[in-house]
């Protein structure tokens, strides 16, 4: 490969302490040479994974940064990498890389750092998606079940059920080159036990999906009610700062507000919403539309009544709008009376606070966890996040059924081994097994520049 | 010395030479067919029988493409079968037991009427190379014939050894005789030379076998022949049988494994897994306790009956015993022993799928040669060997057929990518596209490219372009919406649900239970229709849903297919790829990122280093 030396910014955008800029390939010693000096090294005379002080010419300006390099193939890349850590804000790190470049480096493109490191044998494929997810990881349990792809715990699974089915098609393909041991009838229902063994194998990973996909994307909590029950308070409560307008006035909260926290290191989007009764005025009708919008969204409700008053039929509007299955019964201001009476409806989870007095918010937000995230998959080794997966896994089940109802049909099986195919082959895509290019661009399509 | 100018040499005239001389000679190429002896044209050296499980589907390619195979095949048969018939119209594989006799004459008789064809006996020394580049051959009596191209189809006559038991001699098959010389000249050449191994079993006297207690088997009439241009199905006039080997026979065999060549070491080269001798089934899969023989006329004009399944390179009185220990060959007379041959062949990774050996311009392999097993792939090799040595020698483009379009695109695709340790025979299994690979369809697969390339013949194409029409026609005639009522009768009888609204001829035959022969009955107009056009259309409607499953696995993977690897690149280089895969990579030269994918060795994740690779170099 002609292999061009690359360069660009790998820290972000914008004001900050410092930032990196990263330069890899060939000439990256030579190019760096030409514009950087150290202090106590005027002849660049450099050992690697030593530190240098110097100074560096950019066009317009003089900079005194940190150099490092990284000698091949002991580099992320695998190739020479060298590094400049210098002060912070666009201006400086943008001078610094249009010097490199104006030395003969070429811009990178996102993600090329990687790919350099992927043909270079610094990663493997699921590696390469697992260093994407650990960088847009937001919480801890992200980062964990991004190291754990890394770790390679799923394809190593979905190995498994590969190798399972190669067996299964092996067999089918035996009987077609050696007609005279058929055993058609036998072959299709051992086909069939076969496939329905896949199938819960398949099933029971589809189940980390949800955890999974809580732990990448946050769970959505909904905060419900009918207007002054004190939503926006319980919001602060759990952020544990104000962040709504907190009045006695019906209808503060007009538009709907959006806020993170993470307990335990998962992260929780919690939504407040306009009070949800019938109003006349347009601008709140609005905020109640989008409120029932958004129970279908949410992983969890909570529903908040004032415990001081009896319900009221607003009240019981909208505990019919909700099921009892994600919905947590907030009884709020428990610190004047408990005057609510649920006896006719079946809730399963109610809880009692102040959100004045932040009582048993901490006791709420274990509630919420539990609610949506399962600790034996969080604790176990494989758990999906990743939706390419998850679609891959449903296109497996699918083809699943294609193979179970073609034989119910009477399809042959040197027919029906088509499904099968389909399967591996989707099974193909998570592990990178089937060489599908697509695939291959989509993972490295998700990196920034600079990595 | 004679020294003859001609454009091409064929060296053998075996299945492989055969076809590989005709494409040559019917494609304008003055060709010289050379071969150690006239009696040994297309001789059929082991089993009387053309076809069977996926090598049906090569004799149709064959014939599909302007080959002489399926012809003579067709002529010459005296019982024919349809393997796997109740399985998937795929799978099912034509099997003919020919005349062996007649075999031969036929088509020696073809290559002798052939325009541009000389046929001559005589044994090749050298192939001439003049700067990489093929000039012609010598022979052992030192004449010359000088030619562009060269196709070499010697089978198993390089350096043979025929054995059996302790006694080993330099032979060709049936007591032929062998070619000594060529070896030398093809390792000066640079060719890697190995050595493989293949048997034959007893032939037996007819009148020496006691029917009466055996299976028979019967041939099936109403199947497909096959060539395309056959009009009168062949009829089926002679009956095979069916018997077993026993505990007994097992026993003698495991009692003197120590006078098999094949476990006492005198035979160390690789034989065929898929075509074992007895003694290897019986030692392999010793839980087994029997295993199937066939007893097989060889030909209407002899009594010799041949016994498939009983190849072995035993001494002569264990191969008494043992065939005397099989029911119904209690008093067999055995006229020819059984033997193991070994005999040089080449690493056919050193051929391009267009079967020219990769170091020199001009000179091509075909054949048992290449390290194959069977007529079929032999002569399928044959065939596209002799197509791109005349478009080599017309400065045309290579004729490369791929995996989606033939099983001779999968045969030569695994053995210059994949290669073989033994003699290799193709397989149903091996054909990941074979619902669109079927022998019914072979003429629409084919018969237009090699008309495209001057080897389909007008009479062929005529045909083959009026039977598309037919079936266009058809296809149109089945749009026809039909009332529940005219319907109603055959519904009934086929016990499938009657609709309540009119529907197509097309959703008729979409019915499980409905075939094109209820159609006819119910619907005379449709008996316009040849049979074959009835069965192809058949096909496509009731698996209409599989087969676009399958176009789509097709789809998908030409993006590959299509990628070309330059030969420039060292894959040393490249560090993601492990070692074992930068080797092979270098060694084959893959011309395409799907051709790497299927290099033993390369891995998936070495095709996504690959193909990361190729982006990369493609955008700097």
């Amino acid at each position: 490969m002609e292999e061009k030396t690359i360069s660009a910014i790998s820290t972000p955008m914008g004001v900050g302490g410092i930032s990196v800029i990263r330069l890899s390939g060939k000439e990256a010693k030579n190019i760096a040479s030409k514009v950087f000096t150290p202090l106590k090294n005027k002849d660049f005379n450099i050992e690697p994974r030593k530190m240098y002080l110097g100074d560096f010419k950019a066009k317009n300006f003089n900079e005194k940064c940190m150099m490092v390099w990284f000698k091949k193939p002991n580099s992320y890349t695998g190739e020479d990498v060298i590094e400049f850590q210098c002060h912070g804000g666009t201006v400086i790190a943008n001078g610094i890389l249009d010097a490199l470049i104006d030395n003969g480096a070429v811009l990178a493109g996102p993600g090329e750092f990687t790919k350099r490191a992927f043909i270079n044998g610094k990663l493997t494929l699921d590696e390469a998606e697992g260093v994407m997810d650990m960088i847009n990881a937001e919480s801890e349990s992200e980062v964990r079940a991004g190291y754990n792809l890394l770790q390679g715990s799923l394809s190593k699974e979905i190995n498994e059920i590969q190798n399972i089915l190669t067996k299964m098609i092996a067999k089918i393909e035996v009987t077609l080159d050696y007609p005279e041991n058929d055993y058609e009838e036998q072959t299709a229902n051992e086909t069939v036990e076969g496939i329905n063994e896949i199938k819960t194998k398949l099933n029971n990973i589809l189940k980390t999906a949800s955890t999974g996909q809580i732990i990448k994307n946050g769970s959505k909590v909904l905060i419900l009610g009918k207007p002054n029950v004190g939503k926006s308070s319980l919001l602060n409560a759990i952020l544990n700062f104000e962040r709504a307008i907190v009045t006695s006035i019906k209808g503060t909260t007009r538009d709907i507000l959006e806020e993170t926290y993470t307990f335990k290191g998962v992260k929780f989007i919690l939504t407040d919403t306009a009070g949800l009764h019938e109003a006349n005025d347009v601008v709140e009708k609005i905020g109640i539309e989008k409120a029932k919008q958004a129970i279908n969204y949410a992983d969890v409700i909570l529903l908040v009544l004032d415990a001081s008053e009896p319900l009221t039929k607003e009240d019981e509007q909208i505990l019919s709008l909700v099921n009892n299955k994600n919905t947590i019964i907030v009884k709020n201001k428990t610190d004047l009376k408990n005057n609510v009476d649920l006896s006719k409806y079946n809730f399963k989870h109610i809880i009692e606070v102040s959100a004045l007095n932040k009582n048993g918010i901490e006791n709420l937000k274990q509630q919420i966890y539990d609610l949506v995230i399962d600790e034996n998959i969080i604790n176990s080794n494989l758990m999906i996040t990743n939706m390419r997966h998850i679609e891959a896994i449903k296109k497996a089940l699918k083809y699943a059924d294609d193979c179970i109802n073609g034989i119910n049909l009477g399809i042959t099986l040197d027919v029906v081994s088509i499904d099968l195919k389909n399967l591996w082959l989707a099974l193909g895509e998570i592990t990178g097994n089937n060489n599908n290019e697509e695939i291959i661009d989509e993972i490295f399509s998700g990196f920034c520049v600079g990595k | 010395m004679i020294n003859e100018n001609y454009d091409a040499v064929v060296i053998g005239s075996g299945h492989a030479g055969c076809e590989a001389a005709l494409a040559l000679a019917r494609m304008g190429q003055k060709t010289l067919l050379l071969t150690l002896n006239l009696d040994s044209i297309a001789f059929l050296a082991c089993n009387p029988s053309i076809g069977g499980t996926a090598k049906g589907h090569l004799v149709c390619e064959i014939d599909a493409l302007g080959g002489e195979m399926g012809i003579i095949a067709d002529k010459t048969t005296i019982q024919r079968r349809m393997l796997n018939g109740s399985k998937g119209p795929a799978v099912q594989s034509l099997r003919a037991q020919a005349d062996k006799v007649m075999y031969h004459t036929e088509m020696k008789k073809v290559l002798e009427n052939t325009k541009n064809l000389f046929v001559k006996q005589g044994e090749v020394k050298n192939i001439i190379v003049k700067n990489n580049k093929v000039c012609g051959v010598k022979t052992v009596q030192g004449d010359s014939f000088k030619a562009k191209a060269v196709v070499v189809c010697t089978g198993v006559y390089l350096k043979s050894d025929v054995i059996i038991g302790k006694v080993r001699q330099n032979s060709g098959p049936n007591g032929f005789a062998p070619a000594n010389h060529l070896t030398a000249s093809l390792k000066k050449l640079g060719l890697k030379i190995r050595r493989f191994k293949t048997g034959t079993p007893v032939r037996v006297h007819s009148d020496t076998i006691n029917y009466s207690v055996l299976t028979e088997q019967c041939g099936e009439d109403n199947i497909q022949t096959f060539s395309f241009m056959t009009k009168t199905p062949p009829k089926n006039v002679i009956k095979c049988y069916l018997t077993y080997t026993n505990l007994k026979t097992h026993e003698l065999i495991l009692n003197n494994l120590d006078k098999a060549p094949m476990y006492n070491g005198e035979i160390k080269s690789e034989g065929p897994r898929y075509c074992p001798s007895i003694e290897s089934k019986v030692v392999r899969f010793a839980d087994k306790q029997q295993h199937q023989l066939f007893l097989e006329p060889e030909a209407l004009s002899t009594k010799e009956v041949y016994v498939q399944g009983f190849s072995t390179s035993m001494p002569t009185y264990l191969q008494h015993q043992m065939v005397h220990s099989v029911l119904g060959l209690e008093n067999a007379h055995i006229m020819r022993d059984a033997y193991a041959i070994e005999y040089d062949c080449i690493d056919s990774l050193e051929l391009y799928p267009t079967l020219q050996y990769k170091k020199i311009n001009g000179l091509y392999f075909a054949g048992q040669v290449n390290g194959t097993s069977g007529y079929e792939e032999a002569a399928a090799q044959g065939i596209i060997a002799g197509i791109n040595a005349a478009l080599f020698i017309q400065n045309k483009p290579p004729f490369v057929l791929k995996r989606d379009e033939a099983y001779i695109g999968v045969l030569i695709d695994d053995l210059t990518t994949k290669g073989t340790n033994e003699p290799y025979r193709m397989m149903t299994s091996r054909a990941e596209y074979r619902l669109q690979l079927r022998q019914d369809n072979a003429d629409l697969r084919l018969t237009q490219k090699g008309y495209d390339i001057g080897l389909v013949s007008k009479e062929r194409y005529k045909a083959y372009l009026n039977r598309v029409k037919q079936i266009e026609q058809l296809k149109n005639d089945l749009k026809t919406v039909v009332s529940p009522k005219k319907i109603e009768k055959m519904f009934n009888e086929k016990q499938e649900t009657l609709p309540k609204v009119g529907i197509t001829f097309k959703d008729v035959l979409k019915r499980s239970n409905i075939f094109v022969e209820d159609l006819v009955k119910y619907f005379p107009e449709f008996s316009k229709y040849k049979p074959n056009v009835l069965k192809q259309v058949e096909i496509d409607i009731k698996y209409e849903g599989y087969l676009t499953k399958q176009n789509i696995q097709i789809e998908q993977s030409k993006k590959q297919e299509n990628t070309e690897l330059s030969a420039q690149i060292d894959y040393s280089k490249i560090k993601g790829l492990r070692i074992e895969a930068q080797q092979k990579l270098n060694k084959i030269k893959p011309l395409t990122l799907g051709q790497a994918s299927r290099i033993s060795g390369v891995s998936p994740a070495d095709i996504a280093v690959l193909t990361v690779y190729l982006k990369t170099l493609k955008n700097s």
